[in-house]
Parts: C-alpha cells; sequence; structure tokens
C-alpha cells in the first residue's frame, strides 16, 4: 500500500494528458483538483508511514524515494497545488489559453515531486530539467506580451546554465564516487567524512551543485530573472515565490552529507547568501515597483536559506522555505481581492507605513521612548539565548551560533520596533504584551525547528554545524556581534530621532549614489547593454 | 579494424551526418530549393544512421573536429534565417559532430533529431501551404491563434533544444554519462548543447510567441495533418521511453 506513494510525480502528468483530450472548460480545473487532493492524500499518508514506522520508502529499483525530507515536502508542495489550482480555477477563467494552463501547471508540479522523491541523480537532473522547461512555458504564459516573453527569456538562459552546470557536477559525481544512487553516496560521503578530504575533485563538484542551486534560487549575481518575471498570471508568481524558487534549498540538502566534506562550499554558501539578503532587501525597499519589490523580497529570503545552509543550518533552511512559501504564496494570492475591495473603497489600501513611520512618529521622540528602545535591543537576543539554551545547549558549541544570533537579535529588534509603533500605546502592558508574545512565537518557532532538525537528520545535523564552523575564535566572533550590535542600535537610535530632511537640504553626495546603486538595482541592465554594446 | 577502414568510415559517416557543409554549394544551385536541401541532407543522415547500426564505430578527433567547424558556421547561419525548411537542415549540420562522437549512441540521437526534423518538415509544409512559404517570421502569435500547431512546435523545438523527457535529451545524457570526458569532448558537448538551445529557442519565441498578425488567416490542423503529427509525436515517445530505459539501465 505504501508504494503507492511513489506513484506521486507520475499523477500530476496522467492529469495534463486527460486535459489534452478533455473540451468543456468546467471540467479542466474540477479533474485538476479532484486528482490533486489524490496527491495530497498520498502524500499525507506517506507522511503517517515514515513518521510512524520510522522508515523510508523506496521504490523503482531504488530510483524513487519517500525518505524524511520527502515526507515534509510533498505534503507542503501538494497542498499548496491545490490552493493554486483552486484559486487559478476563477482567477484564470477569461484568460486565453486556460486549458494551457492547467496543463503547463501538471507538468510542473511533476517535476516538483520527481526532483523531491528523487534518490537518484540521474531522475535528479531530469527533474532538474523538467522544471525548467515548464517554468519557461508558463512564465511566457501571456504570448502577447514582449516584455512577458523577453522576461521568460531571461529566466531560460539562467536555469538552462543551472541545468548544465548540475549535469557537469553529476558526471563528476559519478567519475568521483562511483554511484548515482543517493542513499549509496550518503554512506560513502559519511565514511569520508570521519577523515580530512583533501581531494580537489570534491570541492569542485560540492561548489557546482552550489552554482547550480544558486541559480535557480535566484541569488544575486542570478538573480535577475525573478522580480522580473511578475508580470506571469498571479497563480503563476504564487507557485514561482513558494515552490520554484526553493529549489536549490532542496538540492542542497539532497547533497547534505556531500558539503560535510567540503567546508569551504559552506562558507562560501554563508557569504553569497548573507550578501544576497543585504543586498536584495535593500533593493526591496527602494525599488518602485511593487510586483517587483516583492521579486526582491524572495531574492532576499533565498539569500537567507542559501546563509542558513553555508551555516549548517540545513533543516533550518527547509523551514525557512516552507514559511516564507506559505507567506508568499498567501500574498500573492491575496492581492486580487485587495484590488477588488480597493475599487471599492478609494481609501484602500491605506498608507499605513506612512502614517505609523512619519506622521504619527513625532509624538514617540520622549526620553521614555529611547528608553525602551535601549531595552528592545538587549531582549531579543537574552530571548533567543534563554530558549536555545533551554531547547538545544549543544549549539552553542559551534560558531555559527554567533550568527544565528546576531540575526535573531537584528530580526527580533525590527520585530519589536514595528509592533512598538504600529501599537501606538507607550505602556507597561502593551510593552508586556509584545515581549511575551515575542518569547511564545520565539518558543515555538525554535521548538518546531528542532523537531524538524532531529526528524530530518537526527545527530547528524550537529556534523553539519561542525564543517560550517567559520575558522574564527569564540572571542574574535563576540566582537564582531558586539559590533554588529552597536551598529545597529546606533543605526535604530538615528532613525528614531532623525530630523525630517528639508526640501531645500542638499543630499550628501555619497549617500546620493549609493541609493542611485540601489534604484538602478546595482547597475545590472546597464552593465549588461553597455557589454551587448562592445563597450566593456 | 583497420586503420584504412576506420578512416574510409569515417569520410562516409562525416558525408552522411553532414559534417561538411555541402549545404553552401546546394543552396547555390538554382535546382535546389530549401525543401530539396532538407530532403536530401535528411535522406543521408538517415542512411548514416542505418549504416552506423551495421558497423563498428570508431570516432577519429580529426573528423569531428571538421564537422564541429561545420557545426559552427551552422549555428550561425540558423540565427540568420526565419525559414522553417532552412532551419531543419541547418539542425542537421549542427548535430553531425554528437552523431560521429556519440559513436553508438550517435544513432539512436540522430534518429530521434530526425523524426524532430520530420515533424519541423511536417509544420514547414503546412505553413507553406497555407502561409504561402515556410517563412514564419510573419505568422505570430500561433499559440493563441491556432493552438494545435503551436504545441507541436514547442514540443519539436523542445526536443531539439535537448529537454528532457523527450528522446534527444534522453539519447544526449547516456552518451555524456557513459563517456571520459577530455577537453575536446567538453568543448563540443558544451557548445553544442548550448547551440541547440539557443537555436531552437529563438524560433519559438519568434514563431509561437507574439501577438496575431491582422492581416493573415489563422488555419489550424486538418484531421489528415493532426494523424501524420500525431504518428511523429508517438515516434518521439516511443524513442523517449528506449531512451528513458537506456538511461535508467545506466543508473
Amino acid at each position: 500500500m505504501e508504494k503507492l506513494t511513489l506513484l506521486i510525480p507520475g499523477i500530476p502528468i496522467i492529469i495534463a494528458f486527460l486535459l489534452f483530450f478533455i473540451n468543456k472548460k468546467e471540467l479542466i480545473p474540477k479533474i485538476s483538483i479532484v486528482l490533486s487532493s489524490m496527491i495530497a492524500l498520498l502524500g499525507l499518508y506517506g507522511t503517517y508511514y515514515v513518521m510512524s514506522n520510522d522508515t523510508q520508502i523506496i521504490g523503482f529499483n531504488g530510483l524513487l524515494v519517500y525518505n524524511e525530507l520527502s515526507a515534509i515536502l510533498v505534503p507542503y508542495v501538494a497542498i499548496l497545488g491545490l490552493v493554486i489550482r483552486k484559486y487559478a480555477t476563477k482567477y484564470m477563467w477569461d484568460e486565453a489559453g486556460y486549458k494551457r494552463f492547467f496543463i503547463l501547471l501538471n507538468f510542473i508540479f511533476a517535476s516538483i515531486y520527481l526532483l523531491v522523491m528523487s534518490n537518484n541523480l540521474i531522475v535528479l537532473a531530469l527533474a532538474w530539467q523538467l522544471m525548467s522547461v515548464g517554468l519557461y512555458l508558463l512564465v511566457s504564459f501571456n504570448v502577447g506580451s514582449k516584455t512577458a516573453v523577453k522576461n521568460a527569456r531571461w529566466t531560460m538562459y539562467i536555469h538552462k546554465g543551472a541545468d548544465f552546470v548540475f549535469l557537469l557536477a553529476v558526471i563528476l559525481t559519478y567519475q568521483t564516487f562511483g554511484s548515482f544512487d543517493l542513499l549509496v553516496l550518503k554512506e560513502k560521503w559519511l565514511i569520508m567524512s570521519q577523515s580530512p578530504v583533501t581531494d580537489p575533485m570534491v570541492l569542485t563538484v560540492g561548489l557546482l551543485y552550489l552554482l547550480a542551486a544558486m541559480m535557480k534560487s535566484a541569488i544575486v549575481p542570478f538573480h535577475i530573472w525573478l522580480p522580473y518575471t511578475s508580470e506571469a498570471p498571479t497563480p503563476v508568481s504564487g507557485l514561482m515565490h513558494a515552490g520554484v524558487v526553493n529549489v536549490g534549498g532542496i538540492l542542497l540538502n539532497k547533497m547534505a552529507y556531500l558539503l560535510i566534506l567540503t567546508p569551504m562550499v559552506l562558507n562560501i554558501a554563508f557569504v553569497v547568501g548573507l550578501f544576497t539578503a543585504i543586498f536584495a532587501s535593500m533593493l526591496m525597499l527602494v525599488v518602485s515597483d511593487i510586483k517587483r519589490s516583492l521579486g526582491y523580497s524572495t531574492v532576499g529570503q533565498m539569500g537567507y536559506m542559501i546563509m542558513e545552509i553555508g551555516l549548517g543550518a540545513f533543516s533550518l533552511a527547509i523551514y525557512h522555505l516552507i514559511v516564507h512559501g506559505i507567506f508568499k504564496a498567501s500574498l500573492f494570492l491575496e492581492s486580487g481581492s485587495i484590488i477588488k475591495y480597493a475599487r471599492k473603497d478609494p481609501n484602500i489600501p491605506e498608507r499605513l507605513s506612512h502614517k505609523t513611520f512619519l506622521e504619527e512618529n513625532t509624538k514617540f521622540k520622549s526620553s521614555k521612548t529611547f528608553k525602551l528602545i535601549a531595552v528592545f535591543t538587549i531582549v531579543p537576543v537574552v530571548a533567543f539565548v534563554g530558549i536555545k539554551m533551554l531547547l538545544a545547549p549543544e549549539f552553542f558549541g559551534f560558531n555559527a551560533a554567533i550568527v544565528i544570533l546576531a540575526f535573531a537579535w537584528l530580526t527580533g529588534t525590527q520585530l519589536f520596533l514595528s509592533f512598538f509603533k504600529v501599537s501606538k500605546f507607550d505602556s507597561i502592558k502593551a510593552i508586556f504584551g509584545i515581549v511575551s508574545s515575542f518569547i511564545l512565537v520565539l518558543f515555538t518557532y525554535e521548538f518546531i525547528g528542532l523537531s524538524l532538525e532531529h526528524f530530518l537528520y537526527g545527530h547528524d545535523s550537529l556534523l553539519f554545524y561542525k564543517a560550517a564552523t567559520l575558522n574564527v575564535t569564540l572571542v574574535s566572533a563576540l566582537v564582531v556581534l558586539s559590533f554588529v550590535m552597536i551598529v545597529g542600535w546606533l543605526f535604530i537610535y538615528k532613525q528614531h530621532f532623525k530630523t525630517p530632511v528639508s526640501t531645500k537640504e542638499k543630499a550628501n553626495k555619497s549617500k546620493w549614489s549609493f541609493y542611485k546603486l540601489l534604484v538602478k538595482e546595482g547597475y545590472y541592465f546597464e552593465i549588461f547593454n553597455s557589454s551587448k554594446k562592445g563597450k566593456l | 579494424m583497420t586503420t584504412d577502414n576506420i578512416v574510409f568510415l569515417n569520410i562516409i559517416f562525416l558525408l552522411l551526418a553532414g559534417g561538411v557543409p555541402y549545404f553552401i554549394i546546394l543552396e547555390k544551385s538554382n535546382k535546389f530549393s530549401a525543401k530539396a536541401i532538407f530532403i536530401v541532407s535528411g535522406f543521408l543522415l538517415l542512411t548514416g544512421v542505418l549504416l552506423s547500426f551495421y558497423t563498428d564505430r570508431e570516432y577519429m578527433t580529426s573528423f569531428v573536429l571538421v564537422s564541429f567547424f561545420t557545426a559552427l558556421y551552422s549555428i550561425y547561419r540558423a540565427t540568420q534565417t526565419t525559414n522553417f525548411y532552412k532551419l531543419g537542415y541547418y539542425f542537421i549540420f549542427i548535430n553531425a559532430p554528437f552523431f560521429i562522437l556519440f559513436e553508438e549512441h550517435g544513432a539512436f540521437y540522430s534518429l530521434s533529431l530526425l523524426v524532430s526534423l520530420l515533424g519541423i518538415y511536417a509544420i514547414a509544409s503546412f505553413y507553406e501551404k497555407h502561409y504561402g512559404s515556410a517563412n514564419y517570421l510573419y505568422v505570430r502569435g500561433i499559440t493563441l491563434a491556432t493552438p494545435l500547431v503551436g504545441i507541436h512546435i514547442t514540443v519539436y523545438l523542445i526536443t531539439i533544444g535537448l529537454y528532457p523527457p523527450l528522446p534527444n535529451s534522453l539519447f544526449f545524457l547516456t552518451h555524456i554519462f557513459n563517456s571520459e570526458a577530455n577537453a575536446l569532448w567538453l568543448v563540443i558537448v558544451i557548445t553544442l548543447y548550448a547551440g541547440n538551445f539557443l537555436v531552437s529557442m529563438r524560433v519559438l519565441e519568434r514563431s509561437i510567441f507574439g501577438k496575431k498578425n491582422p492581416n493573415i488567416h489563422y488555419v489550424d490542423l486538418n484531421f489528415k495533418e493532426k494523424i501524420t503529427h500525431f504518428a511523429i509525436i508517438v515516434s518521439l515517445v516511443l524513442l523517449s521511453i528506449y531512451g528513458m530505459k537506456e538511461i535508467l539501465t545506466w543508473a
């Protein structure tokens, strides 16, 4: 019975095949949704089986596996798929190519399931490439639009690059380790991890997988395909931001045991992830187009995901991609209803951020507020350390903890300030409410994160943290953390007490150049156009 | 096999697979239309494929190099044309190095290439019949106007663009997973992998996408044409099944 779970990647193909012969428009979404529900049920059954029996379901001569990773991701993708199909039923009704849309949607879901459930590098390579072509046809769905087609072309170029790098990595993996089977390879990699690995080929293979993951997950400098593909129908955007873009993280999780052998690759992943997270978040704040802004937000989140992998927190990356996926899909899928309300009420959407942070900001310029902010910058760190000490004290044995601590502080402080400003109540009661809800949220997050880590990797997760450990002493790591905290605190302080900029005042030149750099999205297109004209 | 035999066979296969750019001479001749060159080169490749099933293959680097330069020139020419017939035979010349380099897998790769090119030929004939020529540049917006034609063009070009689970890609992957890489192998595989992809995507974008041209009376496939394309698609599916079996046996 449990072997039926392995049929999941084939079901969307069957749906697509059936839809091809159906002419009655009403039946297209119905068939698609009913049969996709089967996938969700099978996925949930598979997850129950894997969890209750503490085993994996292997089939098709070991080509497919329903393991711990599949048990988490397949139900997620299946439920996401159901929501997107349901949403698209009415959203796409008047669009030309209704049937084509559902057929393509099923093809791309088939490739995602195949990718998640593959236990063989060749099957993984097939799924990896199938996803590229499916994505291209979906992104260019609006065939009459020149920009949609042009952006789809860019997407295709980057994904084809990822396909090629991935193929190269697979060939080299086979030549180096002598197998395509991921379970066999995992055992080999675990044995090899017991002694230092000096073979440069292992490093090359690790780097190639990282590069392929970066391309598909829109990590800088391969990010440009994602913010510009928002012209695709909203359900496609939802799928792209919640599903397709995450495949880099999924791939690196599948290769986790290989990356133990290549700490340098993990360190590179950390650096590029960190840079992407910061750079894309800044771009998100300055671009004028709301859809591009959302695109850059996803790029930033992907940066976080790769950074987490770089720190050895592989399971955290999976948790992150699921949480972010649900959040971003709901943002995209809700956009239609906001437009609907906005048509009825001209005051929607309200300029909440402007109202909260600028118009009303002057009210909080008191010394009492300043003291509260100072407290808030410490509370997140104290809360995070306390919860981690309680749930996983061994975590502090690795200096990755310092980096995660720094990010916990940054995110926590921002969250605190946002809540504080939005709440508009300068009272002990409000502060207590915010602090206690923050601790509750953090505790839940950490508890789920740790449970996921134990479920996916068990005690092996410590091996990842060990491999990812940066070669810095605890003292220097603490110095860096203190530096980040002080600079961050000063920044927040200045932001809170800044005097409004006069229009007559001339902007600082370096600030202006930096702003221009961000508005022009890192001069990406200028550099490309110059190289095209032969100026470079 | 003696060295003389190897050289002789390599020359034969080089000519049959389109390793030398004889299309340059044929294009200049008034007697050969693009359609005729397509048929001649396709027929020669088919002969090569059939012949290779009965002979032992061993490639020589110099012949691979000759076909590689022909392929590079053909890629350039393919980017200059908007005619499906011309495009069809350029693809034969572009893929000649694979036929020679891949040895026993080259035959199946070329066979699936031929089947997908048969599809391109059927599309070219369709265009010629309904729109006056096999030129696709002004017959845009096919996806919306005539979805069936659009689907078939997409499938054929994606097959040639080396995307799985279509057979060209599967035979290509079977070979690359099976063989030992060297510098020449890498250069050829990378160039032609990118070449096939870029040319086919360029044509795909220019043919099926875009808005409908209001000056054109669009016509979709009739029953007879549907049967022809259905047969081609079934052949591709059968080759895909075989290719999948081959690649998974290796896995």
